[in-house]
């Protein structure tokens, strides 16, 4: 094993064990030294988490999320240097962690808010504009076939928990959450979004959920459209669109990718 | 499974949401205003800011220990329903009664 294969092992072990071979520029003991480094990698990243997961951090309070995270940090350490985005596995990791089975809910919360980092840190893309959408309407035939692409920072999570209730009680600007509306059993979907600068949160029915998921997997608009209809009969297609469009969501027009299961 | 989507319901409801998209109380509030602004990350979400990743950010800290895991949750989840809690809310309350 080489010798930083050994050290950064060491860096992330429970036990405080200085590598071999260390020595200090000025004589003073390497294992002190070596603790300090220690200390200073695993806070920074659990600082991270904490800045990644505000929400998350909330629902169980400091202490035990700052614990949960140095044993995510540990299984879990960074694969890039881009810091902003680590610690997508939380979530799972989250699943299967016994002390916060308690708070079934707290795991798809985790993933919300991974997906409002991922979105904030998505590609740029330029949507459709009106004029493409009424060229379109020009060749009606064609539409049923057509697929949609859509913005690299879209996203679509279905929870069975009030992932958007409980994630939006916690954007209280006076930083008090009032949940007592807020019952987590109830199932919810988020869409999240960058319109412009800002990441949107919203909450959107089910079969919305479905059919935008559809879009995103290259079905065509036709096959998405009636498999949401099927599936909820009040499905508002013109307002899907209309929230779709006015976010700047679809980016192009394309083959569909995909046949109807 | 009784209603079927058309090409003339399909376009119908294409033609609604772009009448819907192009009234100004929608256009007022679109991305074209904005523009997207290099430098000013959402707080924490630069790569290089004193906070996290900073080796400054540790320094300070306690280590915490392993032992940490007879922690329960806490904080707002306290006011939140639970379908696990006999009471059906509180049940974390009731944890930190039993910690205290």
């Amino acid at each position: 094993m080489s010798a930083q294969r050994h050290f950064a092992e060491a860096v992330l072990a429970a036990e405080p064990l200085c590598p071999p071979g260390l020595m200090a520029w000025n004589g003073s003991d390497p294992a002190r030294r070596f603790a300090v480094y220690r200390n200073n990698v695993m806070v920074s990243l659990i600082d991270a988490l904490a800045d990644s997961y505000p929400v998350t951090q909330d629902l169980v309070g400091e202490e035990f999320f700052r614990a949960m995270a140095r044993l995510f940090v540990r299984t879990h350490p960074p694969r890039s240097p881009v810091l902003a985005l680590y610690g997508a596995g939380l979530a799972e990791f989250i699943e299967g962690f016994a002390p916060a089975a308690v708070l079934p809910y707290l795991a798809d919360v985790a993933r919300l808010e991974m997906l409002r980092v991922q979105a904030w840190h998505a590609a740029d893309a330029a949507p459709l504009g009106l004029a493409d959408f009424a060229a379109l309407l020009e060749n009606a035939p064609a539409l049923a076939a057509t697929g949609f692409d859509l913005h690299p920072s879209l996203a679509v999570l279905r929870s069975a928990h009030a992932v958007v209730s409980l994630w939006a009680a916690h954007q209280a600007q006076d930083g008090t959450p009032d949940l007592t509306a807020v019952d987590p059993a109830l199932p919810e979907s988020a869409l999240v979004l960058r319109i412009g600068i800002d990441v949107e949160i919203r909450r959107i029915p089910c079969a919305t959920a479905q059919f935008i998921l559809h879009l995103q997997q290259g079905l065509a608009f036709g096959a998405a459209a009636q498999f949401a209809l099927d599936t909820e009969p009040a499905f508002d297609l013109p307002a899907v669109l209309g929230m779709l469009i006015c976010g700047g969501a679809i980016i192009n027009l394309c083959q569909p990718r995909r046949e109807p299961a | 499974m009784n209603k079927t989507m058309t090409t003339a319901s399909l376009a119908l409801a294409l033609g609604a949401a772009l009448t819907v998209a192009a009234s100004p109380a929608f256009a007022a509030d679109s991305a074209a205003d904005k523009e997207k602004c290099y430098g000013v990350a959402l707080k924490g979400k630069n790569d290089c800011k004193a906070g996290a990743g900073t080796s400054c950010a540790g320094t300070s800290k306690t280590d915490y220990q392993g032992n940490a895991w007879t922690l329960v949750p806490k904080g707002t989840c306290e006011k939140t329903v639970s379908s696990t809690s006999p009471t059906g809310k509180g049940q974390l309350a009731e944890f930190k009664e039993k910690k205290a």
